[in-house]
């Protein structure tokens, strides 16, 4: 605008009302009000200034102490527990708890009811009055948990929704727009596949993810990892900082159990109880019952059952041996006896009872006497039904009451003759009875890594508080107590050559990725007898399984087609005479060249006669051993009877002695006398030192190595030295 | 006086024949400064709860420099229209005000529990803020109409009275109090300095300090708070906020722990730790407090000194104004801005009871800053007009 123009319009101006100046007055008016201005904020100033001084290190504290260093845990996933093939027994599940924050829920009005409805779509579960009375109820409520431990699956459908947060081809938000305050907490449910399988042994665990019993508690500490957290902090400028530490996963346990044979013989002891179940008595087919089967020569544990078994994913319900009543009876009025009941359930038989072995513990008290030099190969003994022990009291009687006569030592077992035993325990003596029963471990703990192993070292006399009768009754298994791990442990080291090995259930640890963290070896712990008294105790063994010796009691256990080795056991119970008895077989497969050892123990078996039920053990031992030595890669050695044929045709199992070519070279080649231990001696070679660098034995006079099984010549010792 | 010296300029060079251009550059770099320092404390204070909300930190900073820029644009518009074409849309102006502020009842959106916006177009538009930029037009051609009348009684009882109908609306319809407390501040600053007289305005002060204290005195006797009203919850917990410190005290005194933790030089520039969720909604109302946090008594005392030197920018112009409606239009922008930022700091630093008011330029508010600017527009174009006294 030029000049003239805007002088001529304040000319104008003048005129016109609106054109009036803004007089002087007006400006000091205005200076008076920039005046009170300046005063007011220089009032706030002196404000923000009186905060800072007065309230700043109040302030201060309040603003860090609102922070939230509150940590999360992050849970860690206990390892799992796989059997010897990989299969597993124990995993850890990531589950998901349904946590509402109805305060997000309530941000704004248009979350709530498209939230509500879809957990009521996605939960039928849920009851959506109770939630909604809840939220409306606890409005600033940011952590309800209504549902816990679902899986991912049953999650899915929410999460899908809640994720669906896309816009459709008319511009309309999907639903998972509206759907707010809802999460998912992690956390890690352990759960067992096969239920009751092997419950005893695996173990459980608490809500709280502790194990209890078996190799979940043993191992507890392995399995358990280390929980991760998420915290925050505040660093040296006074800042928070928020850091999350992973939580690191426990490892992984693999097991020497194999499920298969594991469940074939938890097959056959349920098939025993249902057959016997309510027989004599009202009640299971037997107190207790329970099956190891382990592998000779190295003290793995393949399968370990007991009887009364469990649930291991409802660990606490009895209702399978109690009516509802009888709980809840228990419960209210003696919460012991119901904690009683439960820990009968629980306890592993095969390590934590302790009882009488009996006849089974013949092969022991002959393995001292041959091994000490007390006993010979070649000594008989007479027996006439009964022995007075000590003079003036009752006779210790045999089973056979009128005398088995003059016996070897290879009938004393075969026929289970107590006389011809005590005989012989009084030439061994209390002081070396003593000591070898603590060489084959009785009284000690096999340290078998599973939690709840009884101590029984208070069960076991020792050579002073050992008289004449406790040693007459010990020579056949009776008046000292025994766990069942202890006698197959100790019995797989009289057939292995005398090598003890530690009993074991868990032969390598790993990491979750599969990298191996330890590999458990079998252990030797000692030698407690020499090869060859071990050969002999392996002949008369196998004598008492052989159907065709006269008077062998263990003929039953025989599976077609294979030749085996064992011993039976009747023990009575305390207070004698009451017609209890606790009946057992011990055995192992196959006869010549051991592999696996089987015992079978039924605690007072419901029968009219218990003592009868010592052939059940037999026969169970025998239908076990009919699956597992074929499932083991086992061949038959025997041919197979018409009705043996028939029975393994039922069962689907396969005639696989056509498979054993070593077999039947050693029979055309080797001497026949070696493959049938109870029909005659030794080779003389057989007794003759083992080199332990070659494996071929030595003869003692011309220093030439022989092969063990032939006998011939391979070459001069001393020229390999 | 600088204006003295500047004139002497633009004297000079219309000697030399050349065209006389004078613009305001101390006010424009004063509203620049205090829009690119918002616009740093705004992205600072918001980013946090952008990134929670809207998964991207620099939601609220985008959506404010889009409305920053068309306030650039709309202030150099506005400030090459002669101010002068304004004066007859005075009547024309009050009439929008009462239409929108109508319209409010049926199309009104509601968001946070009050109904104060129009949604057009995907932006929000608040009549309140329309209201208080007409209201400055209005009483200024009003007060020069009145001319000497204004000294009289009834004219001084008949300007406070027209912004009533408005302030009323902008109370009642849109519940904002504290809007309807600035047009009315404004407007009786404006009568102020048109009046001659200071008896009727001590006496006016004394009177609203009394009504005040009446008030804050019945309310602290009512034993019972559930009878209290919003308003009255409010001023219980302006004086006592840690016995509100979970209901209406909680904003106030978690911007008094932001202010009190600053220190003197403050935690430094994005550092703060109550914009972590402790201050909702820091960006809008509460940013002084942040910017007390991150920046210390030292940067808030830079950022009062930076109104108070905008304040007194305004008061110059408005003293070379070359007319009196010139001169009370920037009042009126003098007087919005003055009681929105001493209002807004009293609020934080809990002087006065909570009640939400934006710091000019530097809070969250898209209508806002764009009426702000269309102010500092219009001042501009004032500015441009002034007068050498000489001629």
């Amino acid at each position: 605008m030029s000049r003239e123009n805007n002088s001529a319009k304040q000319h104008s101006g003048d005129k016109d009302k609106t054109r009036r100046k803004f007089t002087v007055r007006m400006q000091k008016k205005l200076l008076v009000l920039f005046a009170l201005f300046l005063l007011v904020f220089i009032g706030l100033g002196v404000r923000l200034f009186w905060i800072g001084r007065e309230k700043g290190e109040q302030y201060s504290k309040q603003v860090l102490s609102q922070q939230r260093y509150d940590s999360i845990t992050l849970p860690f996933r206990r390892g799992d527990i796989l059997d010897c093939n990989g299969t597993s027994l124990a995993v850890s599940e990531k589950v998901y708890n349904l946590v509402i924050d109805a305060n997000v829920m309530l941000d704004k009005e248009e979350y709530l009811e498209p939230t509500l409805a879809a957990l009521g779509s996605c939960f039928p579960q849920l009851d959506m009055g109770t939630i909604r009375s809840y939220i409306t109820e606890h409005p600033s409520s940011r952590y309800y948990v209504p549902l816990k431990k679902l899986t991912y699956m049953e999650i899915s459908a929410f999460v899908a929704m809640q994720n669906d947060t896309a816009k459709d081809a008319e511009g309309n938000p999907g639903p998972g727009t509206y759907i707010k305050g809802v999460w998912f907490e992690e956390e890690y449910k352990r759960t067992y596949p096969n239920g009751s399988l092997a419950s005893d042994v695996i173990g459980f665990t608490t809500s709280d993810g502790i194990g209890m019993y078996g190799l979940e508690e043993y191992y507890n500490d392995i399995l358990d990892g280390t929980t991760g957290r998420e915290y925050g902090y505040l660093n040296g400028d006074s800042t928070l900082e928020r850091t999350t530490k992973p939580a690191v996963d426990g490892y992984t346990l693999v097991s020497t159990l194999d499920v298969n044979v594991q469940s074939i013989a938890e097959r056959y002891l349920s098939e025993y109880n249902e057959e016997y179940t309510n027989n004599h008595t009202e009640g299971p087919g037997a107190r207790n019952m329970a099956v190891i089967l382990m592998e000779v020569n190295t003290g793995n544990v393949l399968a370990m059952a007991s009887y009364p078994n469990f649930d291991l994913n409802s660990p606490y319900d009895l209702s399978a041996y109690y009516t509802e009543e009888e709980i809840n009876t228990m419960k209210e009025t003696d919460i012991d006896s119901y904690y009683e009941a439960l820990n009968a359930i629980w306890r592993n038989f095969c390590i934590s009872d302790t009882y009488e072995p009996g006849s089974t513990f013949k092969p022991f008290t002959v393995a001292m006497g041959l091994e000490t030099g007390k006993l010979n190969s070649t000594d008989t003994f007479l027996c006439e039904g009964s022995l007075t022990v000590v003079e003036g009291q009752k006779p210790i009687r045999c089973h056979n009451r009128v005398g088995d006569g003059t016996v070897s030592l290879e009938k004393a077992v075969a026929t289970s003759c107590n006389v011809a035993l005590m005989r012989m325990a009084f030439r061994i003596g209390a002081d070396i009875f003593a000591e070898y029963q603590r060489n084959f471990n009785f009284g000690l703990k096999t340290n078998v890594d599973l939690a709840g192993e009884t101590r029984t070292a208070e069960l076991v006399h020792n050579a002073d508080s050992m008289g004449p009768t406790e040693l007459a009754t010990g020579s056949f298994g009776q008046g000292f107590n025994v766990t069942m791990i202890q006698m197959i442990t100790g019995f797989c080291s009289l057939i292995n050559g005398g090598y003890y090995y530690e009993p074991h259930l868990v032969k390598q640890i790993c990491t979750t990725s599969g990298s191996v963290v330890e590999n458990i070896e079998p252990r030797v712990l000692r030698q407690t007898i020499s090869e060859s008294t071990s050969d002999l105790i392996r002949q008369y063994c196998t004598a008492t399984c052989d159907p065709d010796y006269p008077g062998a009691t263990g003929k039953k256990a025989r599976p077609a087609g294979y030749k085996i080795g064992g011993k039976t056991g009747t023990a009575e119970t305390i207070p004698r005479g009451n017609g209890e008895y606790v009946v057992s077989f011990m055995g192992f497969a196959p006869a010549d060249d051991p592999q696996i050892a089987i015992y079978v123990v039924l605690d007072r078996p419901n029968l009219q006669d218990q003592s009868t039920g010592t052939a059940q053990a037999a026969i169970i031992a025998r239908n076990i051993l009919t699956e597992v030595l074929p499932y083991e890669g086992i061949f038959m050695t025997e041919e197979l009877s018409e009705s043996e044929r028939k029975e393994l045709e039922e069962k689907k199992l396969e005639d696989t002695i056509r498979y054993a070519p070593s077999v039947s070279d050693g029979d055309a080649g080797g001497e026949p006398s070696q493959e049938d231990p109870a029909a005659g001696e030794n080779a003389p070679w057989m007794s003759f030192q083992k080199d332990p660098a070659t494996g071929y034995l030595i003869d003692p006079v011309t220093n030439e190595l022989l092969d063990p099984e032939t006998g011939y010549v391979v070459g001069n010792y001393d020229a390999i030295q | 006086m600088p204006f003295q010296r500047s004139n002497d300029v633009a004297r000079k060079k219309r000697r030399q024949g050349q065209s006389e251009y004078f613009f305001d550059y101390s006010l424009l770099f004063i509203v620049l400064f205090l829009l690119g320092f918002g616009l740093v404390m705004l992205y600072s204070t918001s980013s946090y709860e952008a990134a929670q909300k809207y998964g991207s930190s620099t939601y609220y900073l985008v959506k404010q420099l889009k409305s920053t820029i068309l306030g650039l644009v709309g202030m150099m518009v506005i400030a090459n229209i002669p101010y002068h074409f304004w004066e007859k849309f005075y009547g024309f102006g009050y009439l929008i005000s009462v239409v929108l502020l109508a319209l409010i009842i049926p199309f009104g959106h509601e968001s946070g529990g009050a109904k104060r916006w129009f949604r057009i177009g995907g932006m929000s538009i608040q009549p309140s803020e329309i209201a208080k930029l007409c209201m400055i037009l209005f009483l200024a051609v009003v007060i020069c109409k009145m001319g000497k009348s204004i000294r009289t009684m009834k004219g001084f009882l008949a300007l406070l009275a027209l912004p009533l109908p408005i302030v009323i609306m902008v109370w009642r319809i849109t519940s904002n109090l504290s809007s309807a407390i600035i047009i009315m501040g404004i407007a009786v600053l404006m009568v102020f300095v048109a009046s001659p007289d200071y008896k009727k305005f001590i006496l006016m002060g004394l009177a609203g300090v009394a009504g005040v204290a009446l008030v804050v005195f019945i309310i602290v006797n009512v034993a019972n708070s559930d009878t209290l009203n919003y308003r009255g919850g409010r001023i219980l917990a302006w004086l006592d906020p840690e016995a509100y410190v979970s209901d209406k005290g909680y904003q106030t005194l978690q911007a008094l722990y932001a202010i009190g933790s600053g220190g003197i030089w403050g935690k430094g520039l994005g550092q703060s730790m109550q914009k972590l969720g402790f201050i909702p909604e820091a960006q809008n109302d509460m940013i002084f407090s942040i910017i007390c946090e991150e920046l210390g008594l030292f940067g808030a005392v830079a950022i009062i000194l930076m109104f108070v030197m905008l304040i007194w920018r305004l008061m110059v112009i408005a003293n070379n104004a070359p007319d009196l409606f010139g001169a009370l239009l920037v009042v009126g922008v003098m007087g919005h801005m003055a009681i929105q930022v001493i209002l807004n700091i009293a609020v934080v630093t809990n002087t006065i009871p909570n009640t939400g008011i934006s710091l000019p330029f530097i809070s969250y508010g898209g209508t806002a800053v764009l009426f702000q600017l269309a102010e500092i527009g219009l001042v501009l174009n004032v500015a441009k007009r002034i007068q050498l006294k000489e001629v």
